[in-house]
């Protein structure tokens, strides 16, 4: 539905994107995640034919969106991060507006429009002035303007960016909801938000797609090096020989912080294979260790995204996380 | 893109843009101050002891005491006199109502929207503009409905025909300088930078008018064919020129094309 290849955009001198790539299948919903300024919106931007890319392609439902700019601008709807309303009209008058500007024919405007309302909960809202709506209503305002043509595409720039938890969660909600029907791109820089109604996720950092994929699957590669804190009691050389022979290790250090206790001491494990926990512990006991601690650390997606998006990390491989080399080439799934 | 679906998108436009202005406190604030301006200057050049009444009651004496003077058409005189102040004046109007058009947009936001929506930047612009020519001439007809009493009580009857295209003058000429404002409003997002540059640009209009009447020769000539003021003066007294229409429609057309120009610019530049 979405196809991204190769898309630059530059600045003057700063480029704000570079070789950024990804498709996006019928009904899915692509999390677009990233720090600020990471380019999320100016892709969007390029999405809806709102900017031209510098090189690259974007098609949406299979047309161009700078050559087919108003075939593409039909069949897209689109949430800036600011949402786009007139003030001085009530919320019916201004979705009739756009209904119109938007193509959809006079018969069905009234039809398109009280749906729009009902789907984003604006019943109570319909003839109230927008400049009279909170925050909250004024995003869903937002979002009813940007489904009420029934586009196949919607886009949204960070829909739930100033709301509060509640209307958080409500506006996430409608999105899982119209999922299926429409293919949706949204960008966030929350984490949880992608967690809880994406299919599939693209992190950007600096204008660069770092790593795209099913979200699962991406958490699974990404943070696949599990790695182990323990306390042994026993003959620390022992100890190290025995679990660097468990199949699964891939390396054990005497811990420095290792404060000799009754002879405990404690290990920092990596892990090759995905849970050799087990294994290690039954082999320290058959050993004859006393195993006093055995603890397992997973980086979450939080660490998985300051890894991939803060500088350090982008650049050295040595990076305790694995770095993004399977990820890198976006169309991994 | 068919038709209907480009007169729908126009119909749209005009409708929220006109809509808009009769949302806003600054739009009845305009047209009080135009409504109290024209119908001072409508009593000042009729009534006041320099005024037109005044000055044919001393003819009129003069007259009687056996002077002869050349014939004045007071009614003409009235008209051309009034309507010529109705420029002067819709001049320092009209940079406040195009002084949002398009700076509104920006800083609300709402430029996004339209620019992602399946509209031509030249139809939104040519809705824009028909909505604030509509409000214009809002604000023009209650006076002219004034100077329609006034022409009634004229014996001999004054031929109707003189006051439409007076008005068409005065509406070609709003129309120009509407659309010229509407592309300098589109060039900032700030309403007050757009009303003060449509100003200069009324000044200059000013400034050419002088210096095409101050010109001997060609280059005069060449100017008075491009001046405003000039074309409008001509239809103040009636004359319904083909050029003058066609330079005011140039004008309007100018102003079009540079404002769907500047937005398709600005699409390629923001950052």
């Amino acid at each position: 539905m979405i196809e991204v290849d190769d898309l630059h955009k530059v600045y003057g001198s700063t480029v704000a994107l570079k070789a950024v790539s990804f498709r996006v299948e019928p009904g899915e919903i692509l999390g677009f995640l990233g720090p600020n300024g990471a380019g999320k919106t100016t892709t969007m931007r390029i999405l809806t034919g709102y900017l031209p890319a510098t090189s690259g392609t974007a098609r949406v439902a299979e047309f161009d969106v700078h050559t087919d700019s108003l075939a593409v601008r039909q069949r897209i709807g689109y949430l800036p991060e600011r949402p786009p309303l007139y003030p001085d009209m009530t919320v019916t008058a201004f979705l009739h507006f756009v209904a119109r500007i938007k193509g959809v024919a006079a018969g069905d405007r009234p039809g398109r429009v009280s749906h729009a309302i009902r789907r984003c909960g604006l019943e109570e809202k319909q003839s109230v002035l927008i400049r009279q709506l909170s925050k909250g209503y004024r995003q869903r305002v937002g979002i009813a303007q940007a489904i009420v043509h029934d586009p196949p595409v919607i886009v949204l720039d960070e829909p739930t960016s100033g709301l509060d938890p509640r209307q958080n969660r409500e506006v996430r909600e409608l999105v899982r909801s119209l999922a299926g029907d429409h293919t949706i791109i949204l960008s966030t820089h929350i984490l949880p938000e992608v967690d809880a109604t994406c299919n599939r996720v693209a992190i950007i950092n600096r204008g660069q797609l770092v790593a795209a994929g099913q979200l699962g699957a991406l958490m699974e590669q990404l943070t696949g090096a599990v790695s182990y804190d323990l306390e042994v009691r026993g003959a620390p050389a022992a100890v190290q020989q025995t679990l660097a022979a468990v199949p699964g290790v891939a390396s054990v250090a005497l811990s420095t912080s290792s404060t000799q206790m009754d002879s405990r001491y404690r290990f920092t494990l990596k892990a090759a294979a995905r849970d050799p926990g087990e294994a290690i512990a039954a082999t320290l006991v058959r050993a004859g260790f006393g195993l006093c601690e055995l603890r397992r650390h997973q980086a979450s997606l939080e660490d998985v995204f300051l890894n991939l998006t803060t500088e350090e990390a982008a650049e050295s491989s040595a990076a305790p996380t694995p770095q993004t080399d399977a990820s890198t080439s976006p169309e991994t799934p | 893109m068919a038709v209907k679906q480009i007169i729908s998108s126009l119909l749209a436009v005009y409708r929220r843009e006109l809509q808009s202005y009769f949302a806003a406190p600054l739009a009845y604030v305009i047209a009080t101050i135009f409504w109290l301006l024209g119908g001072f200057f409508l009593v000042l050049v009729l009534l006041s002891p320099e005024g037109l009444l005044a000055l044919t009651a001393q003819r009129d004496q003069a007259l009687q005491s056996g002077a002869t003077l050349a014939p004045l058409d007071v009614a003409y005189e009235f008209l051309r006199g009034y309507l010529g102040v109705l420029g002067s004046l819709s001049l320092f109007v009209l940079p406040i109502l195009s002084m949002g058009l398009y700076a509104e947009e920006r800083k609300q936001g709402t430029l996004e929207l339209l620019a992602t929506s399946p509209v031509m930047n030249w139809v939104v612009a040519l809705g824009k503009l028909l909505a604030v020519v509509t409000f214009y001439i809002g604000m023009v007809l209650p006076l002219m409905l004034c100077v329609a009493i006034a022409l009634g009580t004229a014996e001999p009857a004054v031929a109707p025909t003189l006051l439409v295209v007076g008005n068409l003058g005065l509406i070609l000429l709003a129309t120009s300088v509407l659309s010229l404002g509407m592309f300098v409003s589109s060039l900032t997002s700030s309403t007050v930078i757009a009303a003060i540059l449509t100003f200069a640009l009324v000044i200059f209009l000013w400034i050419v008018d002088a210096v095409a009447r101050a010109i001997p020769g060609g280059l005069g000539a060449a100017l008075n064919h491009l001046s405003m003021l000039q074309h409008f003066n001509d239809f103040t007294q009636g004359i319904l020129d083909t050029s003058s229409v066609v330079l005011f429609l140039s004008y309007s057309l100018l102003g079009l094309f540079l404002t769907a120009q500047s937005i398709e610019a600005l699409r390629f530049q923001r950052n």
